[in-house]
């Protein structure tokens, strides 16, 4: 190793100290944009205010999430009611025996799935999840 | 082309490449995220021997990973080379444009950037088609890049001084 006895050693400290103004104003100026852009977009893009309800992989119900309403929901396999309220969505009274899908509460946005009564329960999601299909269905 | 910087981009492509190949032994915790360790080639390349070198080795190592790993006009060969290609050309009118501005670091933010930013309009164009999983992966992909950006231009701006310091360097490989 010629490296070590040709004088200057090479240090990651040195290196640091050593970028230009504009590598450290490029660096903040980057990450700067990224995070408000992670913000920025999550905003701005538009949410799609319905809780979608799919039994057994079909698209069975579709309300908007402004109305407060309580639904019963069937299907072969067992029933829950979905509870709308404030721009949030709960599952009530499910006949599934461990009920975890009562368990997560109110939500504003995500799934929730009750796999004993296949019912999906989608709240928000992307506009594009309405032509959304199910690839295959297990049973 | 001389036969000596044929014997360099000979060399640093297979540098590349063997960074290339370990990096896909890395576990990654989402599929499609890269640290692009063999940009540190890329940006030590187009440090010491400028644009046309850099470009070529790019070339030659995404041509030959994707013949390795099968790849070869796929999907994943098409967003690497026009990510590596932009990247490039980024840093290289980045440099022609504002000489002095940025250090190894700031080309390598720059080329990982463009990189990003070209491959996000690729897959948009040629396979995605919906702009909002683009739009939502953006900044994503690049505070990753900025990250991995900014770590493989210090190692790069390591690998010039040390190759630049030592008396064994790139340069007096056979002749």
């Amino acid at each position: 190793m010629s490296r070590r006895e040709s004088g200057t050693r090479l240090s990651l400290g040195k290196t640091v100290n050593g970028t230009t103004p504009g590598d450290r104003v490029l660096f903040i100026l980057l990450l700067i944009i990224s995070f408000s852009g992670m913000v920025f977009i999550k905003e701005v893009l538009p949410q799609s205010k319905d809780v979608t309800i799919e039994v057994e992989g079909k698209l069975t119900y579709r309300y908007p999430l402004d109305t407060d309403r309580r639904v019963q929901v069937e299907s072969p396999c067992g029933h829950l009611t979905l509870e709308i309220k404030d721009k949030k969505a709960r599952v009530t009274g499910a006949s599934c025996p461990n009920r975890l899908c009562e368990l997560q509460g109110w939500i504003s946005r995500g799934v929730i799935i009750c796999l004993p009564s296949r019912i999906i329960i989608t709240v928000g999601g992307p506009e594009e999840s309405k032509d959304r299909e199910v690839d295959a269905i297990t049973g | 082309m001389q036969l000596q910087d044929k014997y360099r981009i000979a060399i640093l492509s297979a540098y590349a490449l063997a960074l290339h190949g370990f990096e896909s032994l890395i576990p990654m915790p989402i599929p499609w995220i890269r640290v692009g360790l063999a940009n540190i080639i890329t940006v030590t390349t187009f440090i010491l021997f400028g644009f046309r070198a850099a470009m070529m080795v790019t070339l030659v190592r995404v041509f030959i990973a994707s013949l390795l790993t099968g790849s070869f006009l796929g999907p994943g060969f098409i967003l690497s080379l026009g990510g590596g290609v932009s990247g490039i050309l980024a840093m290289g009118f980045v440099l022609s444009l504002f000489p002095g501005l940025f250090g190894p670091v700031g080309l390598s933010l720059i080329g990982a950037l463009f990189h990003n930013l070209a491959q996000l309009f690729l897959a948009y164009i040629l396979f995605i088609q919906k702009i909002e999983p683009v739009l939502i992966i953006t900044p994503v992909l690049m505070l990753i890049g900025t990250v991995t950006g900014l770590v493989n231009g210090l190692v790069a701006d390591l690998l010039v001084k040390g190759l630049k310091n030592s008396e064994v360097s790139i340069q007096n490989t056979p002749q």
